[in-house]
């Protein structure tokens, strides 16, 4: 089996098994389709985004909740940011590091807007490394509001920060990349993702990420339609 | 032969991976051998001391980038590869050129490991050499003691001690 064929069957035994996992609740991971195609480096890092997206709707949560005047909901935040280091910080700004941003500098493309997400990545590391250190354990109200304060700074920057990449970084980088070696990177990434985190490591995430939205009652998608 | 010029003979890498400033393109020859890395040339590395706000004289490149140890290597191995090595990228050694340490630098600690990732990178008192991608200008190192990749970041003295902020975690 080609490499790529087996990744595609392999994320698809991934998501069936993570949809399995949660079950019939409220929570619902996509399902690949029959003629699931092999993943392209734009789609795959977009794909990263997504869960990022879902943990930065956690921290929207949780700060919603400390101005209700609830406590901070420690272990979820905990869960998340730990998840945006290990899985965003360490590996998908990695990739982009060392795949994307590189091609973009050698074609004297984007240059600036490159040097901008990279001092964000590094900024939002070290945001990310004070609330996973603020919320080992439950803290005093003033202490949350510090940490809600850095959520919404790491909200703040990483909404633009992602809609940038997916909407100018990763189409220029497209429209430079031949399609062989986008095709070469896109093996490469899967092979990356699947020695860091094994072989079902995207799905894992996102159930991992589904469960911390379960744990702050923020799972069900159709409860953020507004009354018509 | 000392330890650096045997690695040096041995030495067959020709371009750092995700290395983003300072450096020179490599040529198309390099580019055919591994199309999906974007690759760049290294110069002849010189490791020299530089004062850095809020830390002191470290260790620095030849283009005053801060120089990072990364504690899971133990003083054996490169394992900063992939992803990791695109936010750390390892000061990786051409074939071609020897490095040379400045003033107040020991020549005598430099060395080399090989790359997983092809090639070999300098090391210093045993310890693996990384820059770090968010240090866009020389005189800063902002990843100091930064837990990322699975282990902390620091840099390190002349003395080939890394320096360790009180209460982060000491590498062994």
């Amino acid at each position: 089996m080609r490499r790529t064929s087996r990744r595609t069957a392999l994320l698809a035994v991934g998501s069936l098994a993570g949809a399995a996992a949660i079950g019939a609740g409220a929570t619902e991971l996509a399902q690949p389709s029959a003629t699931a195609q092999p993943i392209p480096p734009p789609e795959d890092l977009m794909r990263e985004h997504g869960v990022l997206k879902r943990i930065l709707l956690c921290y929207r949560e949780a700060g919603r909740l400390v101005l209700a005047g609830q406590p901070l909901p420690t272990r979820p935040v905990h869960d998340g940011a730990v998840i945006i280091r290990d899985y965003i910080e360490s590996f998908h700004e990695g990739l982009e590091e060392a795949y994307v941003f590189p091609r973009l500098r050698q074609a004297n493309v984007l240059v600036s807007t490159v040097d901008t997400l990279l001092i964000q990545h590094a900024r939002g590391r070290r945001i990310t490394a004070s609330i996973i250190a603020g919320t080992t354990q439950p803290v005093r109200a003033s202490a949350a509001r510090q940490l809600i304060a850095s959520m919404d700074s790491f909200v703040r920057m990483y909404e633009p920060h992602e809609a940038r990449e997916d909407t100018v970084i990763f189409p220029r980088f497209r429209q430079i990349t031949p399609a062989k070696t986008l095709t070469s990177l896109g093996e490469r990434f899967a092979e990356e993702e699947r020695k860091l985190f094994g072989r079902t490591g995207f799905t894992d995430m996102v159930n991992k990420v589904a469960a911390i939205e379960e744990s702050l009652d923020i799972a069900d998608l159709a409860a953020f339609t507004p009354e018509a | 032969m000392s330890r650096v010029r045997r690695h040096y003979a041995a030495g067959v890498a020709v371009c750092l991976l995700g290395v983003l400033v300072g450096v020179a393109g490599c040529g198309a020859a390099q580019s055919k051998a591994k199309p999906i890395q974007a690759t760049t040339t290294a110069a002849a590395p010189t490791v020299r001391l530089q004062a850095i706000a809020g830390l002191g004289e470290v260790l620095v490149d030849s283009h005053g980038k801060a120089l990072y140890m990364f504690p899971p290597d133990h003083r054996r191995a490169v394992t900063c590869t992939g992803p990791c090595a695109g936010s750390w990228p390892p000061l990786r050694l051409t074939k071609q050129t020897t490095p040379s340490a400045g003033p107040g630098v020991h020549a005598d600690l430099l060395g080399s490991d090989p790359d997983p990732d092809g090639g070999r990178v300098l090391t210093y008192n045993g310890w693996p050499l990384y820059t770090y991608v968010a240090d866009l200008t020389s005189r800063q190192a902002v990843g100091q003691a930064l837990n990322l990749n699975g282990g902390y970041w620091y840099v390190l003295r002349a003395s080939g001690q890394p320096v360790v902020p009180a209460g982060a975690p000491v590498p062994r």
